[in-house]
């Protein structure tokens, strides 16, 4: 009920930020929707006036928003500023289109994870391997323009773009799917071995139930405390579909959503971000219904958990060897020229010169690789900064931060972005504050959970006990507990926020040209793909490593220490 | 002459559930007293209401005359280093992240009576006490055994100078070869110091040993 009401209250909070767009981007959309409708129309104030009362931008930013939330209400979401066509047929529409698009990629999704669960299940042990993992972490617009090129372009088996009947879905499907059905593997694969050595299964397999039965019974304990996980990926299929309606060119809720951020169409903006939200809220709401038929209504919220899960263990080489090799490469790109114009060299090859070709303006591939890490990294570092102090700050409030965290978990950071890139105009600087807004959430919680047993141990009564006040306790022994274990979380997440830049790079919500952001560099290269196709594949190769540095950094042991080693034992033996 | 902590109609409630309902009993300085039951019986929820780390629902307790229960957090401060708890885990009621020495020297900084070179001179003091090597000072809690580290509980607690130790459990923790050395110290740390004592334990023979006066809790009250 409580994740409800918060749920409720994003929406509330998304929709206002999204209903006070024009207020808070604080320039005027008189002119580039002016621009938009006719381009050789001189921007004279009274032309601009003119755009603004037709508009009815004059009423102010609260009277705005109150007009939209009374339409909204009758059923009106308004009149697109750019089309000055009604919104709801373009929302419903669109709508129709994600929704079979996300069908089928959820279809995907289970047989992916089905099949990645299955042999778990059978061998009962093992995990869901790592190549698991990496698809796990691979972003759907690399995914999708690796199945456009390879798939679609190169073998010439489906069609690579437009809506028009079920061959159009195959590849946005699987480019959808793939990665959410493994991540739903992974997700069961390394629940089950646990499952599988509860006592009560060697009960069952010794009185003779068969193994159909003890399987089908493992899977219906592992499922229910899983059901809201599955809602999130769900909710994170509302992002990928973004990307993966861009690069498709499928005109769906995403694609509209993301045309309407960039020309400023805020009245459609609105409406697409709400049916979004609207469809992640809705899939929240069912999977709550489905946990609650599962468990009966008897068991509480906390009554039924899960053994802990044990996910793959890396050996500390394999990031180690990632790590090395994209240092490399990065540091040999840092060296050379990134911003160099040759036009005589358009699309080069790769050669002594050109180690890894040039692109459509004859820049080096590689330095621009290098530069765009430089940068990229940076940012992230920034980002993760930025969610870390968040973290810090809101773990302390465990009340205020399951509300806040519901909030931002409901909302994927391309919807995000989408919405800062709106109001600020599309920039690193958008997409860093887009990224960090929905990514403190897991770091908030590790602080909560760390101070909340740090707080309960004996150690802090005694402080309490000698006369230490408030201050002191909190300065001296509960944030340096906190505050080391969450920096190595956030590190380890470093990669996992420079993709989710790079999504938005290569969306145009973040990074602009000639910025070498690794993102806009595969979306730039991916147009000359068959002429020069190692400036396509030199930055989907970088992402692919750094989606598996994310996945074996966080597979490393140095994760599952939360606090410093200690006894346990009640019984001291020395 | 007034005890040393008289309480009086205790009552502790968690929710719905009473864990003390209406305990009454008095320490005099110098004398332990034993408080025994079985598990839940709001042996342990008593102390911390006598300590004041939870707030009792109803009822008195006197500290040498002064209320305790009306006392704002602030003023409480200043009364805390009188009354020392010693815990039953031993690695638990330590820091994890600090030096024993510099555990044991906290209670000196936090009530603002560390200086050089006495503050260390009385964590050496300390030390030798409780019959602690001064090298052990230098380690952390997880490089000490358990009766170790019990041993350094037992010295910050005395860091305060405290005239009365609530000890909840002290020894149930320990291996039964190292009780007897934690009980002997705690005899002889009385002896010299004059401390009153309440021994919150469920083991009758380890309480008759230390104890003057035996108390028997059951659910929530005192029975004898």
């Amino acid at each position: 009920m409580r994740a409800t009401l918060a749920r409720a209250a994003g929406l509330v909070a998304v929709l206002t930020a999204a209903g006070l767009l024009p207020w808070l981007s604080g320039k005027d959309p008189a002119l580039s929707l002016l621009r938009a409708r006719s381009a050789e129309q001189e921007p004279t104030p009274e032309a601009l006036a003119a755009v603004r009362a037709d508009l009815g931008l004059d009423a102010g930013p609260l009277g705005l928003l109150g007009q939209w939330a009374g339409g909204l209400l009758r059923g009106d979401l308004g009149i697109s500023w750019v089309s000055g066509t009604d919104v709801l047929p373009s929302v419903t529409a669109g709508l129709r289109v994600s929704l079979s698009l996300m069908g089928a990629a959820l279809a995907v999704a289970l047989l992916v994870g089905a099949s990645l669960a299955a042999p778990v299940l059978v061998r009962g042990r093992g995990t869901a391997g790592t190549v698991a993992a990496v698809l796990a972490a691979v972003p759907e617009f690399l995914l999708a323009l690796g199945l456009l090129i390879v798939a679609g372009v190169g073998l010439g088996w489906f069609p690579t773009s437009g809506w028009a009947g079920p061959r159009h879905l195959v590849l946005p499907a699987l480019a959808l799917g793939v990665p959410a059905g493994a991540l739903l593997g992974r997700l069961v694969a390394d629940a089950l071995p646990s499952v599988l050595e509860e006592r009560w299964v060697e009960l069952w397999r010794g009185a003779g139930v068969g193994r159909v039965q003890v399987a089908a019974a493992a899977v219906r304990r592992v499922l229910p405390p899983l059901v809201p996980q599955f809602g999130m990926v769900v909710v994170g299929l509302t992002g990928g579909a973004v990307a993966v309606e861009t690069v498709f060119a499928i005109p769906g809720l995403g694609r509209t959503a993301l045309g309407a951020a960039k020309s400023q169409d805020l009245p459609l903006l609105q409406g697409t971000v709400l049916a979004l939200l609207g469809f992640g809220l809705l899939v929240g709401a069912v999977c709550a219904a489905v946990r609650r038929r599962l468990l009966g209504p008897a068991l509480r919220d906390a009554g039924l958990t899960l053994p802990a899960a044990r996910p793959v263990r890396v050996p500390p080489a394999v990031p180690l060897a990632l790590g090395a090799v994209l240092v490399v490469v990065i540091g040999w790109g840092l060296l050379r020229e990134p911003f160099a114009v040759d036009t005589a060299l358009r699309l080069s090859a790769p050669s002594a010169e050109h180690p890894l070709g040039t692109d459509a303006l004859g820049r080096d591939v590689l330095a621009r690789l290098g530069h765009g890490a430089a940068s990229t990294v940076g940012t992230a570092t920034a980002v993760c900064l930025l969610g870390y102090l968040i973290a810090l700050a809101i773990g302390f409030l465990p009340n205020l931060a399951s509300g806040l965290a519901d909030i931002a978990n409901a909302v994927p950071p391309v919807v995000a972005g989408i919405l800062v890139a709106a109001a600020t105009g599309p920039g690193t600087g958008a997409a860093a504050l887009a990224v960090a807004l929905v990514s403190w959430p897991p770091l908030a919680s590790h602080a909560a959970a760390l101070a909340q047993e740090v707080r309960a141990s004996g150690f802090l009564m005694a402080q309490r006990a000698m006369g230490a006040g408030p201050l002191w306790i909190l300065g001296r022994h509960v944030l340096p507990s906190v505050a080391a274990p969450v920096a190595r979380h956030a590190v380890l997440r470093l990669p996992g926020i420079a993709l989710a830049l790079a999504s938005l790079g290569f969306l145009g919500l973040g990074a602009q040209p000639p910025s070498p952001e690794w993102g806009l560099l595969l979306d730039e290269s991916a147009d000359y793909v068959e002429r020069a196709p190692v400036a396509a594949l030199a930055p989907s190769v970088a992402l692919a490593l750094l989606a598996a540095l994310a996945v074996s950094l966080s597979g490393t042991p140095a994760r599952g220490h939360t606090v410093p080693p200690r006894r346990r034992t009640t019984r001291a033996t020395v | 002459m007034t005890p040393l902590l008289d309480v009086r109609d205790l009552v502790v409630r968690y929710g719905a559930a009473t864990a003390v309902d209406g305990v009454s009993f008095q320490v005099r300085a110098g004398e332990t007293v034993g408080l025994v039951g079985p598990s839940g019986c709001g042996k342990s929820s008593t102390a911390a209401a006598v300590l004041r780390l939870r707030r009792p629902h109803a009822g008195e307790v006197r500290f040498d005359g002064l209320e305790l229960t009306a006392l704002s957090e602030r003023r409480l401060r200043a009364v805390r280093p009188r009354l020392q708890p010693v815990f039953q885990d031993p690695y638990g009621s330590l820091s994890p992240r600090r030096r024993i020495r510099a555990q044991i020297a906290e209670p000196l900084r936090v009530q603002g009576r560390w200086s050089r070179p006495a503050g260390p001179e009385r964590v050496a003091e300390l030390l030798d006490m409780v019959g602690l090597d001064p090298v052990l000072g230098e380690r952390l809690p997880h490089e000490l055994s358990g009766g170790q580290c019990q041993r350094a509980g037992i010295a910050r607690a005395l860091a305060s100078a405290p005239e009365l130790l609530v000890l909840d459990e002290p020894v149930s923790a320990l291996d039964p070869s190292l009780r007897a050395g934690v009980l002997n110290l705690l005899l002889d740390l009385q002896d010299r110091l004059g401390l009153g004592y309440l021994f919150i334990s469920h083991d009758m023979a380890a309480v008759r040993h230390l104890s003057d006066r035996v108390l028997t809790m059951r659910a929530g009250k005192i029975v004898t």
